[in-house]
């Protein structure tokens, strides 16, 4: 087990008008390769802001976040691009599936750029393993939520990335689903030993994690 | 009611993101506000002035004979009847020197006239000098300052001395050679010492008269013993100038409704890009039990609003800017009046709401498709244009009512309904092209390059918006292309040299024991001198087919003008080499009868065939001959043309005169001064000076049509922005998924570009091509000009376009890549 992600006196603000927010406050945090966290809080503690922050899809307005090695807070848009395409994968709580694009299309995609060969086959091979084989095929409108969530962990796990984000991804899901859902991810993260941030209000969910992490008020408990 | 209060809230809130439709309907409503302003005005203008155009209540044509000395008494006893005289001759500033030579149109006026309107002449009382004192004469403001002149200065027509008492502004009844021309007025006792000796073929007699009594049925009695005397009524008047405005106004008018129509795409792009904003809203009104009727109707209220308040506003816009056109339209004599009118604010309304209804309707209609169950499933899949069957019907009745607004205001139905035709026809062709693109992309094996791939994946699934920014692309790119070739077609005819083989002068009125002397003169002067002599004599068309023309044939036909006065006709053995025949054979050289050949554009517009009787009357004589051939006929490069040539077997015994060109080796050693002091009946017209002449109307034509031009280039442009805008906000959401999975801006920029140039490819070839004809039809058949291809300008209105857009979808891919995608993460 190596150290992958590092965050160090991360502060995040928004300003809105004259008014400033602190979301992330003073926020230390190491994640060991492999290693699987949830992160627990309530509705607008600076959960989402935090992995968003790790994603490189905000910058912190102060403090140094390094990931696999790299201090990302200092890479440039293109530089995050491509950490995130080989090595973060992200699920969220919405899907967010390509609305013109099939469930194949979907996975397929973030092989094609990452200049996978038989990117296609991998996504349909993928998909079957997630139980899709016969919904291929199926356009996101033409999914339940279950199905729309199993085609979004799949394409997030479709490079094994080396960290996976997922924002609540069982909040739209039924219990059922829910189960389904949390097995796919805790699998397919160790099968590949990928690190593994949890979002989520779910307890029991958090504590098949390695650990659970706190958060109130934008700070790392 | 509650519609109307939630479409005002909705309204009030929104209106920044509906700029774009609020500045496009602005301009394409003002423009075609200022266009039918200004084309009711002048036509307005036209008939309060009619009896001042024509001269008087009536006028009796004698076919530019003088009046029989009876019927002119008897003319007397119905009103005041004035008689002018008007012929073509040389007017010089001395008899000694220099090169200051004017062909003038000159006028010689009775003491009644001018019977309506006034001589607006400087300084005042010229008129009244010019009657009253022997060889009086006031010329135009041109001559006056170009020669300049002073008052009382001498000046000399046919060397006779004329003593100058100051210069006109304008005549009240305009004629062709006014319009165009240089003119000096004269009394008719100054005309009589002349001693104007020409067989006629130039002089033109003119008898009106003012009279309060019902004057028809007296005149038609009187008119009975004399069949070759016409009378002409005041709505007769003007008909060069009728002719002129109606075809600029409908060039104008095809322009202002191919705006409209550009701009109903422009808001329809911008529309539905405002409905895809919207869809969560819409998805949560239709989830709380609003129906998609009534959704659909609060979009109708906001619409028809935003097009109601911009209609009064860029109808009160375009009245205030009518009196600042006064200044284009000096030369017509007429001033245009600034009004509210109320019907031709309810003609702008009407075809707003009629063109905005038609694009609004199928974009509208695709509120239906937003479910509100994607709520639940957090899918929101991009609207586009829904055609049902009932939408197609709606919009098909729309057009027809928006057809027959504008073909029941043309004059010229045949013109107004070939460019609706042909609109429509594009229109159906650009769809047409981007469903073949499709279907070639869709066939194309799986590419390996990203960009590519996301570029051609955009361009063929299911819900993409290439079919209608194909077709926004497509018609803009060839409106502005026809707008660009019109324009540099005026320019060039404008900035036209002489052209090399175009003749130095024309010389008029040589008479047959004039002709060796003359050809003589010009050799002695220069041994190269190229010249060609014809023989000409006037001649009327009073028949076709034994029925008198005028009964039939419109003063809205194009070739009226043909029948209004006598033509000069000539003859020849062999044809004329500027003039090809395009049916029919030359004459017949053993047939010793009549035999014509026609201008072939006449015939067209006369309904003429091959063998059909012509009645000319030459010299108060009708003869009757047979069309033999048509020959295409271009009197605008400058050699000389007839509309009818005969045979001259047959002409061999008329009394004529002859007409000729010269072109000299050394324009300077012809000496103006010296040949009108040798010749004193020849007129001679320099080309230069004449081309300069007609520059002036033209120019200002120029103007406005440049000016209109690149109004709708600026709204063709919007439009083409909008569809950009369009495409850049429909993907937004779809690129912002790409980011967050790692894929670079770069490549999500190059897949932009790609499918642009997918979609500015496919239009490339066909707007080129529809551009190509539709400048030649506008140019030749409305502007009767000279058409040409350019090449550049084609070429930089191409690359603007597509630098252009280019730099648009660079800005809005890298605009909707820039903002965070926290919002989509929060679910926003």
């Amino acid at each position: 087990m190596g150290r992958l992600l590092e965050l160090e006196k991360v502060n995040l603000h928004y300003k809105s008008h004259n008014t400033s927010v602190q979301v992330i406050k003073d926020a230390d945090l190491n994640i060991e390769s492999g290693e699987k966290v949830a992160i627990v809080g309530k509705s607008g503690s600076g959960k989402t802001s935090l992995i968003m922050l790790i994603a490189g899809l905000e910058r912190p307005t102060s403090g140094k976040i390094t990931f696999d090695g790299k201090v990302i807070s200092a890479l440039s848009e293109n530089e995050l691009a491509d950490i995130r395409r080989e090595s973060i994968g992200i699920v969220f709580q919405s899907f967010y599936l390509i609305p013109n694009y099939t469930a194949l299309e979907n996975v397929s995609l973030i092989l094609e750029i990452n200049n996978v060969q038989n990117a296609r086959k991998k996504a349909a091979d993928l998909l079957s393993q997630f139980g899709l084989a016969d919904r291929l095929n199926h356009f996101p409108t033409q999914l339940s939520g279950g199905e729309q969530q199993r085609v979004a962990i799949a394409r997030s796990m479709a490079v094994m990335p080396k960290l996976i984000l997922a924002d609540e991804p069982t909040g739209n899901l039924d219990t059922e689903n829910s189960k389904l859902i949390s097995r796919l991810l805790f699998d397919y993260a160790k099968q590949n030993n990928s690190s593994f941030i949890l979002v989520t209000h779910d307890q029991g969910f958090a504590a098949e994690c390695d650990r659970i992490i706190k958060i109130e008020d934008g700070k790392i408990l | 009611m509650q519609d109307f209060r939630y479409a005002i809230r909705d309204l009030t809130r929104s209106y920044k993101k509906l700029s774009s439709i609020i500045i496009t309907l602005f301009i394409s409503l003002f423009i075609l506000s200022l266009i039918i302003n200004l084309e009711s005005g002048l036509k307005k203008e036209l008939n309060n002035n009619a009896k001042i155009l024509l001269g008087g209540d009536f006028e009796i044509d004698t076919k530019n004979q003088k009046i029989d000395a009876k019927f002119y008494n008897d003319l007397k006893s119905l009103g005041i009847v004035s008689s002018t005289i008007e012929f073509s001759t040389m007017l010089t500033k001395s008899l000694k020197g220099g090169d200051n030579t004017f062909f003038i149109r000159l006028k010689a006026v009775d003491n009644n006239y001018p019977l309506y309107g006034e001589i607006l002449s400087k300084p005042d009382g010229g008129l009244q000098r010019m009657q009253s004192e022997d060889n009086a004469i006031l010329v135009n403001k041109k001559i006056f300052e170009t020669l300049k002149l002073k008052i009382n200065d001498t000046v000399y027509v046919k060397q006779t001395p004329f003593k100058v008492v100051g210069f006109l502004e304008t005549v009240p009844d305009l004629g062709r050679a006014i319009l165009f021309g240089d003119f000096a007025v004269v009394n008719i006792k100054a005309f009589e010492r002349l001693n104007v000796t020409a067989l006629g073929s130039f002089i033109n007699y003119e008898y009106k008269v003012k009279t309060d009594k019902d004057f028809k049925s007296d005149i038609e009695k009187k008119l009975k013993q004399y069949p070759f005397y016409k009378i002409r009524l005041p709505e007769e008047a003007a008909n060069n100038l009728k002719r002129v405005i109606t075809n600029f106004s409908e060039f104008l008018s095809l322009v202002s409704i191919s705006a409209m129509l550009i701009a109903g795409i422009g808001i329809a792009n911008t529309l539905i890009s405002f409905i895809n904003e919207k869809n969560i809203s819409i998805a949560i009104l239709k989830s709380v039990g609003l129906r998609s009727g009534n959704i659909k109707k609060i979009f109708y209220i906001e619409i028809f609003i935003l097009l109601f308040v911009i209609s009064i506003i860029s109808y009160a816009c375009s009245v205030i800017s009518i009196p600042g056109l006064n200044h284009f339209i000096t030369n017509f004599g007429i001033t245009l009046q600034t009004e509210f009118n109320v019907v031709n604010y309810l003609i702008i309304l009407s075809t707003g709401l009629l063109v905005v209804s038609i694009f609004c309707i199928p974009t509208i209609a695709s509120i239906e498709q937003i479910k509100a169950t994607s709520l639940f499933r957090n899918v929101f899949q991009l609207t586009k244009f829904q055609f049902s069957l009932k939408n197609i019907l709606l919009i098909a009745a729309l057009i027809i009512i928006l057809l027959s607004i504008f073909l029941f205001r043309s004059e010229k139905t045949y013109y107004t309904s070939m460019y609706f035709l042909f609109f429509f026809m594009f229109c159906a062709v650009f769809y047409l092209l981007s469903k073949i693109v499709v279907f070639i992309l869709k066939k194309i094996p799986a590419v390996q390059t990203l960009p590519l791939r996301f570029a051609i994946k955009n361009i063929i699934q299911e819900r993409s918006i290439f079919p209608i920014t194909v077709l926004s692309l497509g018609i803009g790119t060839t409106l502005l292309l026809t707008l660009t070739l019109v324009g540099y077609n005026f320019k060039r005819e404008l900035q036209q040299s002489i052209p090399e083989i175009a003749p130095d002068y024309f010389f008029v009125s040589i008479q047959k024991n004039e002709k060796d002397p003359f050809t003589n003169f010009l050799k002695l002067k220069d041994k190269n001198v190229r010249f060609e002599t014809v023989p000409i004599v006037a001649a009327s068309l009073t028949k076709i087919n034994n029925i008198d023309p005028l009964t039939y044939i419109k003063s809205n036909n194009d070739s009226y003008w043909v029948l209004e006065r006598d033509r000069r006709i000539s003859w020849s053995n062999v044809p004329p080499k500027d003039n090809p025949i395009m049916d029919g054979k030359w004459f017949d050289v053993n047939d010793k009868s009549l035999q014509i050949s026609l201008d072939a554009k006449v015939a067209e517009n006369f309904g003429i065939q091959l063998n059909d009787k012509l009645t000319l009357k030459i010299y108060g004589k009708e003869i009757t001959g047979r069309v033999i051939n048509f020959r295409k006929v271009d009197y605008r490069d400058l050699s000389i043309n007839f509309v009818m040539i005969i045979n001259p077997n047959f002409a061999a015994t008329i009394p004529h005169e002859y007409i000729a060109t010269a072109k000299f080796s050394d324009p300077t050693l012809f000496k103006e001064v010296e040949f009108v002091q040798t010749f004193k009946n020849i007129s001679l017209i320099k080309v230069a000076n004449y081309l300069g002449k007609i520059t002036d109307l033209v120019n200002k034509i120029f103007i406005a049509v440049v000016i209109i031009s690149s109004v709708v280039v600026i709204i063709g442009l919007m439009v083409i922005t909008s569809a950009v805008v369009v495409q850049a906000r429909l993907g937004i959401y779809q690129n912002l998924i790409f980011k967050i999975l790692g894929l670079r801006s770069s490549k999500l920029i190059y897949a932009n570009l790609i499918e642009f140039l997918f979609t500015f490819i496919s239009i490339f070839f066909i707007a080129s091509l529809f551009s190509l004809f539709t400048s030649e039809f506008v140019v030749e058949n409305i502007f009767r000009l000279n058409w040409n291809i350019e090449i550049v300008p084609m070429l930089f209105v191409l690359i603007l376009v597509g630098v252009l857009t280019l730099i648009l979808i660079f800005i809005n891919t890298r605009r909707f890549l820039k903002p965070s995608v926290y919002p989509l993460v929060r679910n926003e």
